[in-house]
């Protein structure tokens, strides 16, 4: 008896070190691709077209220093910073403050409203890419970070409120009252009460749509061509270049800044990230 | 009828703050409205205004009326089809991969040791790389010539092989690219539903001697079902957007073997600069998407209902 429930003791440790082993596993696979892109980077074209793959080899930020005045990446890096914290701020008043109206606030018709903006997180992108390019153009604000950050508050808005009534929701009611009770408004109280509270949520939406933005490529092509450009056109471009054939050095190097600061980001602030996806799935 | 004569005779003042009070519920909705009238209801109008309009290349905007003939040439266009096709098949094999892939990750994630924090921020990385990078960190990894993944699968005598140069290899390509970026994404949403569940559950059920089969089939899966439903949304509007790892892998080539519909639109648009035909094409794309989307929300809201 004694020897069967030790021998099932022992079964269970050794699956349970499989599954450790398993899970480090996996995340080595997944990291990989994104390691070998930041070694790509600091290696020589000599050593990046090789079969068997260079391992070990003498790191050089050539890449770095011939590519970058070359592609204008630094302003198409400001380019991306601007429009991606401008349309992640913008997105965080106007989304808060309406998710907030439809969690809380008893109006006639928001039902329906939030519905609809629920439904137009599945607009696809290029719907709304042709009329933007064409009204930019005509009205002249083509390639400026304004129409940018605009044109991403089409798909961050509904994001952010779609994530923050959910928190809103399941605030308790007596907060307001009791701040309506000592004679504040209801923008009042929303912005001296609520918004201290749900800080944990509200941080959460603003590290996704900084993202989101950061990463968008479609209507970046589309809108800028030069002066508001952001980085995400600019890897595509290299991608694409079918004139100085594959640049890989260069793609991997534009590759690797773009995705350092986001990754620096994202482990910096990993916990709210976790969580803000999964209240973003569960509160839908 | 006694509230709405009260209200006919309401005292002026008492209007007047009625008047404030609707004005103070509708100002929080009113940044947010004003914002989406401009940059996705007008947009939209404007796409199916220009849908059924001939768009002059002189002025940029829409001049003579043409009914229904630019969706009929959409309609009868082999490659904008195809594009459809394309699009379904990716949904079909990457959206069921990534979530089974995910729910699976999930589970080793959450073996508890002391380096379980360190892996599901590791698992981040992925996430956070832009998509349009993502296709090109592959785009390298696979090439058929110089690329790492040709040469480890010769170590184990496996031919060289065209990853983005042959039509089934490319399509498998694009669900790899996009399995790698997004199994995390499902992954670390299961992983924290995971930990969510009610632990006596399970001790319940191996007091009643179930194995590891029928605890998994008969109590975690229906446990996890609402979740597992929500995150097939969120997948599915994300995945209905395909177009930045497809541009920077494939370009939608060889041929047309990997030209998702966004793709194909978008060149339609800004390539051949035939702007009326991209309207209605996306018109059509956005009317099935948003069918679709009602299709899973219901389906979703269900299974949330049942368990």
């Amino acid at each position: 008896m004694s020897i069967a429930v030790r021998s099932h003791r022992t079964q269970r440790r050794v699956g349970h070190q499989v599954r450790i082993w398993a899970g480090v596993i996996v995340c080595l696979l997944f990291l990989f691709p994104v390691l070998w892109m930041v070694m790509t980077s600091f290696k020589l074209p000599k050593d990046i077209f090789t079969v068997p793959p260079t391992i070990f080899f003498t790191p050089t930020i050539e890449t770095y220093t011939s590519y970058l005045q070359y592609a204008d990446v630094p302003q198409r890096m400001l380019n991306t910073v601007i429009v991606a914290f401008g349309a992640s701020i913008v997105s965080i008043v106007a989304g808060a403050m309406a998710g907030y109206a439809l969690a809380r606030i008893r109006i006639k018709g928001a039902a329906t409203l939030g519905v609809l903006i629920l439904a137009s997180r599945g607009v696809p992108p290029i719907a709304l890419a042709v009329p933007m390019f064409l009204v930019a153009r005509n009205l002249g604000l083509a390639d400026t970070h304004i129409v940018l950050i605009l044109a991403y508050c089409s798909f961050l808005i509904p994001y952010v409120m779609w994530l923050l009534r959910g928190f809103f929701v399941a605030l308790p009611k007596e907060l307001e009252e009791a701040a309506q009770l000592d004679g504040c408004s209801r923008m009042g109280a929303f912005f001296r009460i609520i918004v201290p509270i749900s800080l944990p949520g509200i941080v959460s939406a603003l590290i996704f749509s900084v993202i989101l933005a950061w990463e968008e490529l479609l209507f970046a092509l589309v809108l800028t061509n030069n002066f508001a450009t952001t980085i995400p056109v600019a890897v595509a471009g290299i991608a694409g270049d079918t004139v100085n054939g594959a640049n890989w050095g260069a793609l991997a190097a534009v590759g690797t800044l773009t995705v350092i600061p986001v990754v620096l980001f994202a482990l910096l602030v990993q916990k709210w990230l976790i969580r803000g996806m999964a209240e973003g799935a569960t509160k839908g | 009828m006694a509230r709405l004569s009260s209200q006919t005779t309401t005292h002026p003042s008492r209007r007047r703050t009625q008047t404030i009070d609707l004005f103070s519920r509708w100002s929080f909705l009113t940044p947010a409205t004003v914002i989406l009238v401009a940059v996705l209801a007008y947009p939209i109008i404007y796409t199916v205004v220009i849908s059924f309009s001939e768009l002059s290349l002189a002025t940029f905007s829409p001049s003579s009326w043409v009914g229904f003939d630019h969706y009929v040439d959409a309609l009868s266009n082999p490659n904008f089809l195809n594009s459809i096709l394309v699009t379904g098949i990716y949904l079909l094999f990457a959206l069921p991969i990534q979530m089974l892939l995910g729910f699976g990750t999930a589970f080793l994630m959450n073996a508890e040791w002391k380096g379980r924090g360190v892996v599901r921020a590791l698992f981040l990385i992925p996430m956070v790389v832009a998509p349009v990078v993502a296709g090109g960190i592959w785009r390298q990894l696979l090439d058929p010539l110089w690329g790492a993944v040709n040469w480890f699968i010769g170590l184990f005598g496996a031919p060289a092989l065209d990853w983005l140069g042959d039509p089934t290899l490319a399509m498998i390509t694009i669900v790899l690219i996009d399995t790698w970026r997004w199994t995390p994404f499902v992954a670390l949403i299961a992983a924290a539903a995971m930990l969510s569940l009610p632990s006596d559950v399970f001790e319940a059920a191996r007091i009643d001697g179930a194995n590891w089969w029928q605890t998994l089939t008969k109590v975690t899966i229906p446990l996890l079902t609402p979740i597992i439903a929500a995150t097939f949304v969120v997948r599915w509007l994300g995945a209905v957007k395909m177009f930045d790892i497809v541009l920077a892998s494939t370009k939608g080539g060889p041929g047309q073997a990997t030209n998702v519909v966004n793709l194909y639109i978008y060149e339609e648009a800004f390539r051949g600069l035939h702007f009326a035909e991209a309207s209605a094409m996306s018109v059509i794309v956005l009317i099935i998407t948003m069918v679709l989307t009602a299709v899973f929300l219901r389906a979703s809201n269900k299974l949330e209902e049942k368990f």
